[in-house]
């Protein structure tokens, strides 16, 4: 009995040799869908795409940037080895705007810095230590913290 | 318990110092409560740059910690008064030179007669107010001119009367005279309709 099932089961299936045939026709007769073709979609939004770059160009260019005029500040520091420019425009950091020396026989020291328009609080850090307004500019307010500084305004126009 | 009080400093001032980059600089002891006073500025509408160059100041002066905290207080204390007087709608740097002002002696008030007076930026002409206070013309006396002038003189025009009222002092004139007599020609000029009033106000410039 179990022998005669085995066999059963082993013996080759008998397809009928038109099944492919109808399968195919059935799947013929199916809707075929649309294909969805990335380069479609940017056909639809090229239009706004083009418009989104031009107005950004456009806000970019026609953008005022504010006027930057470019300042020179000048000190006389006898015996001094560094003078540092600091002030709210460099975040009073002595490292970022070292001044040179006009004249290597002479103690005029120089730096010239981009400023926009706005009123900036400065003064000049010498040999690391010594806070010495500028004495060419006006006094800035008391900020609290002993010597004072000095303030220069840069008008827009 | 004395280590977790430790902890918990650095652990504000980390945190502080993670909101603004820039106070990495300040004193460790200064960080904290400098951040806080930020916090509250910038909650209260104020800007809050002109607090953080504060802080930075004092930390390149050398300034120990209690001194910066109360440099910025102050200055933070002012910036509200400035705003508070210029009105909601004032601009940043309106607010900042608005606080330089009132910290030159100039009164809430003064800020808003200009704020009605001008109906342009004013800026300038809070800078021209305590740029002349700070060349030692009397508060009154910077007040009337600048209020004068703000009404009808571009902010090239107010430059230009400080920088003629200095000239004038540094040659010998009282600050409190200097500033009349300029302002006094700076209008003359203003209404003469054949010339610009920074071009010529019938008063020799000098170099």
């Amino acid at each position: 009995m179990f022998d005669r099932i085995v066999a059963h089961l082993r013996a080759p299936v008998r397809i009928d040799p038109a099944f492919d045939e109808r399968v195919m026709a059935e799947i013929a007769t199916l809707p075929v869908p649309t294909p969805v073709r990335p380069a479609a979609a940017w056909r639809r939004l090229a239009p706004f795409a083009g418009l989104a770059v031009a107005a950004t160009a456009l806000v970019l260019i026609a953008r005022p940037t504010p006027p930057t005029r470019r300042l020179q500040f000048v000190v006389v520091a006898p015996q001094a080895a560094t003078v540092s420019l600091v002030g709210d425009f460099n975040d009073w950091d002595a490292a970022r705007t070292p001044m040179r020396l006009l004249r290597a026989d002479g103690p005029v020291w120089s730096a010239v810095v981009p400023l926009a328009p706005g009123r900036y609080h400065y003064a000049f850090l010498v040999n690391g230590s010594r806070w010495l307004p500028d004495p060419a500019a006006p006094v800035a307010s008391d900020d609290g913290f002993g010597a004072p500084s000095s303030v220069v305004t840069v008008r827009g126009t | 318990m004395k280590r977790l009080a430790l902890l918990a400093v650095l652990m504000v001032a980390t945190r502080a110092a993670a909101q603004e980059p820039r106070l990495e600089r300040v004193d460790t002891a200064a960080r904290a409560p400098v951040a806080a006073l930020l916090d509250s500025a910038r909650a209260a509408g104020l800007p809050t740059e002109p607090l953080i160059q504060r802080a930075l100041e004092g930390t390149t002066r050398g300034a120990p910690a209690n001194r910066v905290i109360a440099a910025v207080r102050r200055l933070a204390a002012d910036l509200g008064r400035a705003r508070e007087a210029l009105g909601p709608s004032a601009a940043p740097p309106e607010i900042e030179a608005g606080a330089a002002a009132l910290r030159a002696g100039a009164s809430p008030s003064v800020l808003a007669q200009l704020r009605r007076a001008r109906h342009q930026p004013l800026m300038i002409p809070l800078a021209v107010l305590t740029d002349l206070v700070a060349s030692g013309v009397p508060v009154d006396s910077a007040t009337a001119a600048v209020l004068i002038l703000a009404r009808t003189a571009q902010d090239a025009d107010l430059v230009e009367f400080r920088r003629a009222v200095e000239r004038d002092i540094a040659l010998g004139a009282s600050p409190a005279s200097a500033a009349t007599d300029v302002a006094r020609a700076t209008l003359a000029g203003a209404t003469n309709v054949n010339s610009p009033p920074h071009m010529g106000s019938g008063r020799p410039r000098r170099p």
